[in-house]
């Protein structure tokens, strides 16, 4: 596992930018917070190790945590796409991220495959389809700034987004949805925050 | 006070005017010539003696043509920002979320998922890779372009022998075994 995490560490550090971050001497021993160096949160998320469970306690559920970097796409339509398949059962996921159109449902079929493999692999995960989809998140990227030209010598500077995509898998079935709020649940609420109401600074 | 500022505005707004159309003139000349009509004085307007005449010009044309000006230079523009809250309300909308499709189903053949109304990816994928090899085949047979009998064609796989109503048909052989699919008349 240390070989795969060091290969999907360079995997995309580009060799042309080695020099262009922090350290001078990218071969020493010294630890510099540099972008080549930064793991990234939510691939530390998988390495969490919980104490055994008492006897009596119900089964911790398995969590998988999955992450793509540097995606050429934007963060606002992945967005999208993370939250049709938030709170859905994997197959489902993949299912209607097979049919939809966008350019990010397929990498995002990719990374749930990979999770899913991920996860019957090393999570100790029995069956491949009692997951579902807890958490589902987008992040920017680095962006790229571009110079578009226009008509009349006239330029403009674009730029060039990338994203990142965050998936966290839990074992079990999905939960169920929540029912639709009612105007008699947000009566009964406005009625217990006054019922709640105290006198301050009184005797 | 309002008096007072309201009057010295049409005079600022149409000497600035007068500068900026003759700065476009200057900059690209002819390409506006349709555009603005002349909307100032035909001579060139030089000095500080001259300001009072501008300043009748300058009314004068508020005067005769106030939607002119307006036409050529008043444009929609956002008065304050956007904040994010209602960016969001607007991205966020239900109408903006895409749609979960209610159409999906598995394929008899295959296993696969499909859509309802479209044929199966997987099975035509294996159809469109047969019709390949046998468009090869086809073309080994023929041995150029035009050279397309007028008869019917029939595919043989191996071990079959064509029938009594293939007798003057075009036969053309693939050397396997032949699919379940592709079911032989």
């Amino acid at each position: 596992s240390g070989a795969a995490w060091a290969r999907g560490l360079f995997s995309w550090a580009r060799p042309d930018r080695w020099l262009a971050s922090g350290s001078l001497f990218p071969l020493s021993c010294i630890h510099t917070s540099t972008s080549l160096q930064k793991t990234g949160k939510w691939e530390k998320k998988n390495r969490i190790v919980y104490p055994p469970q008492l006897p009596g306690e119900p089964r911790r559920p398995a969590e998988i945590y999955h992450c793509r970097r540097e995606i050429k796409y934007s963060k606002d339509k992945m967005w999208y796409l993370a939250k049709l398949i938030k709170g859905m059962s994997i197959d489902q996921a993949l299912a209607q991220l097979e049919f939809s159109d966008k350019k990010g449902a397929k990498v995002i079929k990719e990374v749930l495959l990979e999770a899913q493999e991920m996860a019957v692999r090393k999570h100790n995960v029995e069956f491949k389809s009692n997951l579902h989809i807890a958490e589902s998140l987008t992040g920017r990227g680095r962006y790229v700034k571009r110079v578009r030209c226009h008509g009349k010598g006239m330029f403009g500077i674009m730029k060039i987004s990338r994203c990142h995509y965050f998936v966290k898998l839990v074992e079990g079935p999905p939960p169920p949805p929540e029912p639709p709020r009612t105007g008699f649940d947000q009566a009964k609420e406005y009625v217990q925050q006054l019922r709640n109401r105290t006198l301050v600074h009184t005797l | 006070v309002l008096i007072l500022v309201r009057s010295p505005l049409p005079r600022l707004r149409a000497l600035l005017q007068r500068c900026w159309g003759r700065l476009e003139r200057s900059l690209w000349p002819g390409v506006l010539g349709g555009q603005s009509p002349p909307w100032g004085p035909a001579l060139a307007v030089q000095g500080p003696a001259l300001v009072p005449q501008e300043i009748n010009d300058a009314g004068e044309s508020c005067a005769e043509a106030p939607s002119l000006l307006d036409g050529v230079l008043w444009m929609a523009a956002p008065k304050q920002r956007r904040t994010v809250e209602v960016n969001r309300c607007r991205r966020r909308h239900p109408s903006k979320l895409v749609e979960m499709k209610r159409n999906i189903d598995v394929c008899p053949e295959c296993g696969n998922l499909k859509q309802k109304h479209v044929l199966c990816g997987y099975c035509y994928a294996k159809v469109k890779e047969e019709t390949r090899l046998i468009r090869i085949e086809i073309h080994k047979k023929e041995g150029g372009p035009f050279n397309a009998p007028t008869v019917e064609t029939v595919v043989l796989y191996e071990g079959e022998k064509p029938a009594e109503k293939d007798a003057g048909k075009r036969i053309i052989e693939r050397a396997r075994k032949r699919p379940s699919w592709f079911v032989q008349n």
